[in-house]
């Protein structure tokens, strides 16, 4: 009895102090749920091949998401897991893909953040997780090394495609299998 | 001619200006149904000579419910006035004027005249022309063929005599076969009972009372046909309707119980018709009107006003082509119009 009056007259105060802080998000937040929520029935419907993903839990704004080595590249037979976490204004701004196993690539840091123009300025409201997915699997495929974040990964590319390949086979059999 | 002269004749003598409506919507249809229930009329002068029994027995139920009982009496000599009014219903518009005031002399001779000459349109004047008399008489007759199996056969027969047989009096025909059906057997009902009330109402439009008989005993598959509540409402614009019956009375009703969802139908297929997407490619909520018709990109790409409005704030570049949006003359005039706050936000 204390509790739950105690626990509505918090919510009360908290939303009355700050109205429009507390209800912008909120409606903003439920507007991109909206959109989270639909992007995860069109993936599941239609899944791009050799992708997944999906809410980690019961968070929809966290997903975790999964991209099969493409063959005939050095990551051929790995799965490499991506955390994506949207953010609250969801198709304004881009989502946060992370590489959550570890991958020899130029493209993708050290942390895993993937440096992809389409996730930077690139972003359109247009584009949906499933082409992000699209697109950094067709990364692994195709490289940039003239846009990456691992300048020595992006050299060894360049200059010595053949070893640059076995070190991310080896990366690839050692954490992505 | 003969649809103006009708209502015209109308007017004066039926008390509702609702029916008159009715009647001019249904004056086609009513005209075959007259036709048939002329040509009823005849198959039942013959048959009423061969068999004298049924006739009593519809008359007995007509007058005890029958308020104008004199019409009753007169049945015979009606019927012979008739088959004259027949043969003069090609002059007949006059008398119908004439004549159809005398419906409005009798208390229900208003509801039932102003029913019979609706539903029957110009040829009905014929009967209208018969006097208040001549209603009960043709109610009756009206309401033996509703009630009796043979009327079936015979209206056949008299469709073929009548020399009407077009196609949509035997479409009226099948109607009234399959309301006679209805009524013989109540309990065989549902689906057939929209067209059997209609039918008993318009073959039996002349008296009340006899309808009351086939609406108490149809009132009892109306729950099931979903009718129930338009036709307690207002059982004269399911007359009106009656012209079309069995096509329009099912339809109304599912209109009546199921708006909501109808329209929802509806609006969905007009968006799918349209090739628009239904809702705003951004947020995932629908498109309304403004929405759709807002095209603020050349590449065609579409949003809603707030999303729209939300990237103009931010990068300003359309979604679909990453072209910045051409409405910097937007902005501009905004602050101007809506003052200094926008100015402010803009700013920002």
């Amino acid at each position: 009895m204390k509790t739950s009056s105690g626990g509505a007259g918090g919510g009360r105060p908290s939303s009355s102090s700050a109205p429009t802080y507390s209800w912008a998000p909120t409606t903003s937040v439920s507007a991109s749920g909206k959109r989270i929520h639909r992007e995860m029935v069109e993936l599941n419907n239609d899944p791009p091949p050799h992708c997944s993903a999906g809410p980690k839990g019961d968070n929809l704004y966290h997903w975790i998401a999964t991209i099969i080595g493409p063959p005939g590249t050095a990551y051929q037979g790995g799965i490499f897991f991506l955390d994506i976490i949207f953010p609250s204004d969801y198709p304004f701004n881009p989502p946060q893909v992370v590489f959550k196993t570890r991958i020899y690539h130029c493209n993708v840091g050290t942390d895993g953040h993937v440096s992809l123009g389409m996730l930077k300025d690139g972003w359109s409201p247009a584009l949906t997780i499933t082409k992000v997915l699209t697109a950094i699997r067709s990364l692994l495929t195709n490289p940039d090394p003239y846009n990456a974040v691992v300048p020595g990964i992006a050299h060894l590319y360049l200059e010595n495609k053949a070893k640059h390949d076995l070190v991310a086979g080896e990366w690839t059999a050692r954490f992505a299998k | 001619m003969v649809s103006d002269s009708v209502p015209a004749a109308l007017i004066p003598s039926a008390a509702n200006t609702k029916n008159l409506g009715k009647k001019k919507r249904t004056n086609r249809s009513a005209k075959l149904k007259q036709n048939k229930i002329e040509a009823r009329r005849e198959q039942w002068l013959s048959q009423g000579s061969v068999k004298s029994k049924g006739c009593k027995d519809v008359i007995d139920s007509d007058g005890h419910e029958l308020p104008l009982s004199s019409g009753n009496h007169g049945k015979r000599p009606l019927e012979q006035l008739e088959t004259r009014h027949r043969v003069e219903e090609d002059d007949g518009l006059i008398h119908q004027h004439s004549d159809s005031e005398s419906p409005a002399n009798s208390p229900t001779g208003n509801d039932s005249g102003t029913n019979f000459t609706g539903s029957s349109g110009s040829s009905s004047g014929s009967s209208s022309s018969r006097s208040s008399s001549s209603y009960s008489s043709a109610g009756c007759c009206s309401g033996n063929i509703t009630e009796e199996d043979d009327d079936e056969e015979e209206e056949g027969g008299g469709e073929e005599e009548g020399d009407d047989g077009c196609l949509d009096d035997w479409e009226a025909v099948a109607d009234a076969l399959a309301a006679n059906d209805k009524r013989q057997n109540p309990c065989s009902d549902s689906p057939p009972s929209h067209g059997d009330e209609s039918v008993v109402q318009m073959a039996s439009s002349n008296c009340e009372d006899p309808n009351r008989g086939p609406n108490s005993g149809s009132r009892n598959l109306k729950p099931e046909s979903a009718n129930l509540v338009p036709w307690t409402g207002n059982c004269r614009a399911w007359r009106a309707d009656d012209a079309f019956r069995p096509q329009s009375l099912p339809n109304l009703s599912k209109q009546h119980s199921l708006p909501i969802s109808d329209r929802r139908c509806g609006g969905g297929v007009l968006w799918s018709r349209s090739a628009m997407p239904s809702s705003c490619p951004i947020c995932c909520e629908d498109l309304d009107l403004t929405d759709t018709s807002f095209l603020p990109c050349l590449c065609g790409f579409r949003l809603c006003l707030f999303c729209h409005k939300r990237i103009l704030e931010e990068d300003a570049r359309c979604p679909g082509c990453r072209k910045p949006y051409e409405c910097e003359a937007v902005v501009e005039t905004e602050p101007s119009v809506l003052g200094g706050s926008l100015t402010l936000r803009l700013a920002r």
